[in-house]
C-alpha cells in the first residue's frame, strides 16, 4: 500500500502511518521538508517485517512508535537518528540480539520494549546515559545485569511481568529511580541495599514468592506505594535460629567495641584494624552490643500506618537479645514503635 | 406484547442523557442500565479529554454529577495497577471497558477468621459492563497487562464516596 503524505494532519510535525495493514514502508514519495520536519512518527500496528533503511531520513525525528508489528530485528540506520528520544517498539519479536551495535550511543530517554522476546537486559540498553525510563515488561528477562547501575538518569523501571529471581544490590546506585515494577516474577528476596533508593515512590512487587523484607524498607522515606500480595508472606512469628557460636576473634572484637576500649593503628596489625571496623550495631536500643560474623535472623512483623502487619528481617547480636520494644521475643502480636510508619509516609500498601 | 426497544447511545453524551433519564425513577433496574451501558460502543475520540494516566497509580475523572443520584467517572489504569479489595458501601456499581481490559477478582464477605476467600475471577473485554453490589460481595480490579493501559467508565448509584478496603491476608477492614 503507498503512503500518502494527506494520510496525516499537515504542518504538525506529526506523520501517523499507525492501523495501516502496512507490508512495507516506501517513504519516497514523501517530500524531503516533509520528512525533515516531522517530529513524531506512528508505524504502530501494522505487518512491517523490518524497519526500512530510509528511516534515517526523518533526520529530526523525537518520537518513533513502531509497536505491534512483527519486527525481528532494527535496522542499524536508526542510530542515524540523533534527536530521536522516545523508541516505543511493544509487541514485536524482539530480543537481545535484535539491536544495531551502536545503539548504545542514541540520546535516547524514553523506551518501550515491553511484549517482546528478551531474555536479558542488553549491553546496549544499559550504555544510554540519557534513559528516563526503560520498560521491559512482559518479556522472558530471566535476571538484571549489574550494569544497570550506569543508567545514572533513569527515574522509571518496568519490568513486570518476566522470569526475575533476583534483585541486583546495585540497582540501589540509582540516584533518581521514583518508579520500579517488578511484579509477576520469581524474587525471593529483596536486598537491604534498596534502602539507599532514597527517591523511589512506588515500589510493585506483587505476584512474587518473597516471604519477609528487610527491615531497612522503612527507611524509604519518600514511597507512597507499595504493593506485596500475592507473596507467601510469613504471617505468623518465626523465628530462625540460624545461630553459630561466636569465635575468639568476635567475642574479643565485641568486648574492645562495646566496653570502648581505645586503640590506636600502631597497636594491631591491619587486618585486625579492618575487621573491628565491620562492627554492626545490634538493633536492640536496650543492648549496646555489636556483632561481627556471628547473628540471629530475626523475623518481626512491623505495622504500617497502623494497617497492615508486614514481616522484616534484621539481625540480632544473640539469641538473649530482644527486638526493640519487645519483651516477649515470642510475641506475634507486636508494633514497633520506634520504626513505625506515620500514615502520611506510606499511603497505600496493597498487601490485602 | 411488543417490547419497546430501547434507542442506542451512538455518543458518549447520548449515553448521558439517556442514564439522566433512568436515574428520574428511585427505582433502578440493573438490567437496564447495564445493557444501555454495554450498547454504547466506545470511541475514544469522546473520551480522551477525561483519559489521564498517573506514572504511578490509576486515576478517577469525573464525567457527569449524574443531579446528585449517580456518578460517572472514568478511570485510568496504566500497566500493572490495581485497586485494594474493596466494598461498595450499599452502592449499585457498574464498570464498562472502554479500552484494554481488567482483570475483576470477587471475594466473599469475610467471616470473623482466617484468609479472605475468591470467589471468582474473569477478565473484562472491551464494551463488556460489570456489575457488583455488597449483597454480591467485595471486588479487586486490576490491569494485568504489562504491555497496555486500561481505561474504564464507572457508574455508581448513589454517588461513591467511600468504601472500605480489606487485607486479603488478615481479614482485617478500613475505611477509605
Amino acid at each position: 500500500m503507498e503512503i500518502h503524505e494527506a494520510a496525516a494532519g499537515p504542518g504538525d510535525g506529526v506523520l501517523d502511518f499507525s492501523h495501516l495493514n502496512l507490508n512495507t514502508l516506501s517513504v519516497d514519495s514523501i517530500r524531503e521538508e516533509r520528512k525533515r520536519d516531522t517530529k513524531q512518527l506512528y508505524l504502530n500496528h501494522n505487518r512491517l517485517a523490518s524497519l526500512p533503511s530510509s528511516i534515517c531520513f526523518f533526520s529530526n525525528l523525537e518520537l518513533l512508535d513502531i509497536s505491534n508489528n512483527g519486527l525481528t530485528a532494527i535496522c542499524e540506520d536508526i542510530v542515524g537518528l540523533r534527536k530521536l528520544k522516545t523508541l516505543i517498539a511493544k509487541n514485536n519479536r524482539l530480543d537481545e540480539f535484535s539491536l544495531p551495535k551502536e545503539f548504545g550511543s542514541m540520546q535516547l530517554e524514553v523506551l518501550n520494549f515491553s511484549g517482546n522476546r528478551f531474555e536479558e537486559i542488553p549491553l546496549q540498553f544499559v550504555k544510554l546515559q540519557r534513559l528516563q525510563s526503560l520498560s521491559l515488561g512482559g518479556n522472558r528477562l530471566k535476571s538484571i545485569p549489574a550494569e544497570i547501575e550506569n543508567l545514572t538518569s533513569l527515574e522509571l523501571l518496568y519490568l513486570g511481568g518476566n522470569l526475575i529471581t533476583a534483585i541486583p544490590p546495585e540497582l540501589a546506585n540509582l540516584p533518581y529511580l521514583s518508579y520500579l515494577v517488578l511484579c509477576d516474577n520469581r524474587i525471593q528476596s529483596v536486598p537491604p541495599q534498596l534502602t539507599r533508593l532514597h527517591s523511589l515512590r512506588s515500589l510493585s512487587l506483587h505476584n512474587n514468592l518473597l516471604t519477609y523484607l528487610p527491615r531497612e524498607i522503612l527507611s524509604l522515606v519518600h514511597l507512597q506505594e507499595l504493593s506485596l500480595r500475592g507473596n507467601p508472606l510469613v504471617v505468623r512469628f518465626v523465628k530462625e535460629m540460624t545461630y553459630d557460636p561466636p569465635s575468639l576473634l568476635e567475642l574479643a572484637g565485641r568486648t574492645i567495641k562495646s566496653r570502648n576500649i581505645p586503640y590506636y593503628p600502631c597497636d594491631l596489625p591491619a587486618h585486625l584494624l579492618h575487621y573491628l571496623d565491620l562492627a554492626s550495631k545490634c538493633p536492640n536500643p536496650k543492648c549496646a552490643g555489636v556483632y561481627f560474623d556471628s547473628c540471629v535472623r530475626h523475623i518481626k512483623f512491623v505495622d504500617f500506618c497502623g494497617k497492615y502487619r508486614l514481616p522484616l528481617m534484621h539481625y540480632l547480636c544473640s539469641p538473649e537479645c530482644t527486638s526493640p520494644c519487645s519483651s516477649n521475643p515470642q510475641s506475634d502480636a507486636e508494633s514497633e514503635d520506634e520504626s513505625s510508619v506515620p500514615a502520611d509516609r506510606l499511603q497505600r500498601v496493597l498487601l490485602g | 406484547m411488543e417490547h419497546t426497544e430501547v434507542a442506542k447511545p451512538e455518543t458518549l453524551d447520548d449515553l448521558i442523557k439517556m442514564l439522566h433519564e433512568i436515574f428520574k425513577s428511585d427505582n433502578i433496574n440493573v438490567e437496564e442500565v447495564q445493557t444501555l451501558m454495554e450498547s454504547y460502543e466506545s470511541k475514544p475520540q469522546e473520551w480522551k479529554k477525561f483519559a489521564i494516566f498517573d506514572q504511578y497509580r490509576y486515576t478517577r475523572n469525573l464525567v457527569d454529577e449524574g443531579n446528585g443520584k449517580f456518578n460517572l467517572i472514568i478511570l485510568c489504569w496504566g500497566e500493572g495497577h490495581g485497586s485494594s479489595i474493596h466494598d461498595h458501601t450499599d452502592s449499585h456499581c457498574f464498570m464498562k471497558m472502554l479500552q484494554g481490559q481488567l482483570k475483576e477478582t470477587q471475594f466473599e464477605w469475610p467471616k470473623s477468621q482466617g484468609d479472605m476467600v475468591q470467589k471468582s475471577q474473569r477478565i473484562l473485554l472491551e464494551n463488556k459492563v460489570a456489575y457488583i453490589n455488597d449483597s454480591i460481595g467485595l471486588h479487586r480490579v486490576e490491569n494485568a497487562s504489562h504491555t497496555e493501559g486500561a481505561v474504564s467508565l464507572h457508574l455508581y448509584s448513589p454517588p461513591f464516596q467511600t468504601c472500605q478496603t480489606f487485607d486479603q491476608r488478615t481479614v482485617s477492614r478500613h475505611s477509605h
